[in-house]
């Protein structure tokens, strides 16, 4: 099942002299329980694509369609509470609330879409277990490290179960055995939970994770791989 | 997770900005409180000496009385008019007054006086000359007496040469210009009253005798038991001259009515302008004293008196001390407002770096699925937690301060004491209790806050969330 549709998309940025056309007609699909990694050189086009998809930036020129909504349809707040209901987010730099903990970060969408307490508590336990920090639950982020950072991210981006998960360069700032225990850890969830991972990265460890590739070079996709 | 609670966190994420901001804000408060308090106590004492000893705080005079001061501008009073005044519910009781003008002399010393006649047991009601009678004195003789006393420390006859020719109407202000403390006043302060006491006779109705003031006592080198020549016009341009003997003086906290004051019997005084039956004002005491309170009394009477007399309040007696007043009250106002503007400054620039160090969590937040409006509120309410907790903290503690002053004004003493008194001030600073001044200071705090707040909320909107995350 189609989760999300990208339809000629085209993002052109005018700066006062140059026209910079950082995506230039792209079309892709992804299907429910895709884990894709798009890759492609510095300034290829990656984060932008991946600001259309998520519908932080909106496109000069084609449609982005997830669940059969067209995010062009919708208004700025409409906007942001489909991002919050649909599509979680895990950044290069993980972007936790640091006056939060890791529990309180985890159920921070929980608590915007007003969950009872029970649910989030058992939400966030569950996710806290399956990133690998249930002895965690009450530091904030300034008390752990990147790596685990990076997990509560995870859980947080998977908490109030969206249809897809965007990740911005998930592991650039995570040495190789935390890369290694967090790409386990989206995997294993991808696979149990059914949820979509779009990455988009330059590390090749990912990209030998990842089950299809999309490389994009100057705005464009080059190629688009599925493994087996 | 509560907006609340949040907002509470994140303010502690720097402590030290938090607590600076709030710092600031709680001076503001502070001082503004404070020194309103002092300012607004300081007029209403000094209205309140205007009234008491001269004006009081309505009059009924002839209607040109005011414009032109002569004797003629008089009018008759009769017990109709006193009873018609008396039906008034705020009016307790009538004072009436014969007042004019007359150049005084003794010896080869002149001066132009006010000259007040009085009833001396109607005045009670309003000015309490009794009470204002200078009952010790530092004349030259007082304080050779001073110097010979071996009991008396050398710092109080020190004091007590600097302030010759003082008078003071009880011991205690007399303690203070001589510097002696509470527990040295029980030796000290017997011998000292000894060596100071001023004796004053009464005036009364129908036998001649006048109180003077003590700064014209001075001038005039006028004692008790001396003789004071008046000469002016009478009614109906007849002459008027008399001569009396000094019986007592008086020390009124206004020094330029304490420089030319002369009070005779009313009826003594109506003898000597030949107006007998005549009177320049009818000065009212009232059982409530609020402005509101005066001006309706004004309107009700104003409505029952002949089209020959008008009704005078206060502050249209007072009209130079009250502009007076009403210019030093808008300097104050500027000032508080510059102190205003410098903390509104501070408390801007924490917004500013508060709002571009976090840029990119506002970004975060947003595209996680946090709404603007709900991001808004979350920095509001930070915004006026700072501001609360400096306003709360500024106003307890100007609070204590204040109710501390107002039962305890800040009385000056010594060589300062003098420099007030040399100004033709009195020595003391005198708080207004907590009144309509707080809400508006603090008013214009949280309006200073609410201000600022406008800039990060109007960033917040106007954020986009692409541009937020790359910073």
């Amino acid at each position: 099942m189609k989760v999300l549709e990208i339809k000629n998309v085209h993002k052109i940025y005018n700066s006062s002299e140059v026209k910079v056309h950082a995506v230039n007609d792209i079309s892709l699909d992804f299907e429910e329980g895709d884990f894709a990694a798009i890759v492609g050189p510095s300034g290829s086009g990656k984060t932008t694509l991946l600001n259309l998809i998520g519908g932080l930036d909106s496109p000069t020129e084609g449609e982005i369609i997830v669940d059969h909504i067209n995010l062009a349809g919708l208004k700025s707040s409409g906007l942001i509470d489909f991002r919050m209901r649909n599509i979680g987010f895990v950044f290069q730099s993980y972007n936790l609330i640091p006056v939060l903990t890791a529990k309180e970060n985890v159920e921070f969408i929980m608590n915007l879409q007003k969950w009872n307490k029970k649910e989030r508590d058992e939400r966030t336990l569950e996710l806290l277990k399956a990133v690998g920090l249930e002895d965690r639950i009450n530091s904030r982020p300034a008390k752990l490290s990147g790596g685990q950072q990076q997990r509560v991210a995870v859980a947080r981006a998977l908490a109030s179960k969206p249809k897809f998960v965007l990740a911005d360069e998930p592991t650039a700032n995570l040495d190789s055995k935390s890369t290694e225990t967090l790409l386990n850890i989206m995997e294993e969830l991808n696979r149990e939970e059914g949820i979509t991972f779009i990455f988009s990265t330059h590390d090749a460890r990912v990209v030998k994770k990842a089950r299809r590739v999309i490389t994009i070079e100057d705005g464009q996709v080059i190629s688009d791989e599925r493994k087996n | 997770m509560n907006n609340l609670i949040l907002a509470w966190r994140n303010l502690w994420r720097n402590r030290r900005r938090t607590l600076i901001t709030a710092a600031s804000v709680f001076l503001a408060v502070l001082f503004a409180l404070f020194f309103r308090s002092l300012q607004r106590g300081s007029y209403d004492h000094m209205y309140k000496n205007a009234i008491e000893s001269y004006t009081g705080y309505i009059q009924v005079q002839h209607k040109d009385f005011w414009d032109e001061k002569i004797v003629d501008n008089t009018f008759i009073y009769d017990n109709q008019l006193e009873q018609q005044l008396l039906a008034d519910e705020n009016v307790e009781a009538t004072i009436p007054r014969f007042e004019s003008f007359a150049l005084a002399s003794n010896g080869p010393q002149t001066k132009g006086v006010l000259v007040m006649g009085v009833d001396p047991e109607k005045e009670h009601y309003l000015s309490n000359i009794s009470e204002r009678m200078v009952k010790y004195r530092l004349t030259p003789e007082s304080i050779e007496r001073i110097d010979k006393d071996p009991n008396i420390p050398e710092k109080v006859k020190e004091l007590a040469g600097l302030f010759e020719n003082s008078a003071y109407t009880n011991a205690s202000r007399l303690q203070l210009d001589l510097g002696i403390a509470d527990k040295e006043a029980s030796q000290v302060m017997p011998a000292i009253k000894e060596h100071t006491v001023f004796n004053n006779g009464s005036i009364y109705m129908g036998k001649p005798g006048v109180w003077v003031g003590d700064k014209l006592s001075q001038y005039l080198q006028l004692g008790i038991g001396d003789t004071i020549v008046l000469i002016s016009q009478g009614y109906h341009a007849t002459t008027a001259a008399g001569k009396y003997e000094i019986k007592g003086i008086v020390k009124l906290p206004l020094p330029d009515i304490d420089n030319k004051i002369v009070y005779l019997p009313l009826d003594v005084c109506q003898e000597l302008y030949n107006a007998e039956e005549h009177f320049t004002s009818l000065a009212l005491a009232v059982h409530d004293n609020e402005d509101k309170a005066i001006e309706e009394t004004i309107s009700r009477i104003t409505a029952v008196i002949s089209v020959e007399q008008r009704v005078m309040g206060w502050r249209e007696m007072n009209e130079v001390m009250v502009s007076q007043m009403d210019a030093d009250d808008k300097g104050g106002m500027i000032m508080i407002g510059i102190l205003y503007l410098v903390i509104a400054f501070g408390v801007f620039g924490t917004v500013l770096m508060l709002t571009a160090e976090r840029k990119r969590e506002f970004g975060v937040l947003v595209a996680i699925g946090m709404q603007k409006k709900k991001l808004a509120t979350v920095m509001t309410l930070e915004m006026l937690l700072i501001g609360f907790m400096g306003i709360l903290a500024g106003a307890v503690i100007a609070s204590a301060l204040i109710l501390y002053g107002v039962e305890h004004p800040l009385i000056f003493k010594g060589e300062m004491a003098k420099m007030f008194e040399d100004y033709g001030l009195e020595p003391q600073f005198v708080f207004q209790g907590i009144d309509t001044y707080y809400l508006w200071q603090i008013f214009i705090v949280i309006l200073m806050v609410f201000l600022s707040i406008g800039y990060p909320v109007q960033k917040i909107f106007k954020m986009k969330v692409v541009n937020a995350l790359r910073a």
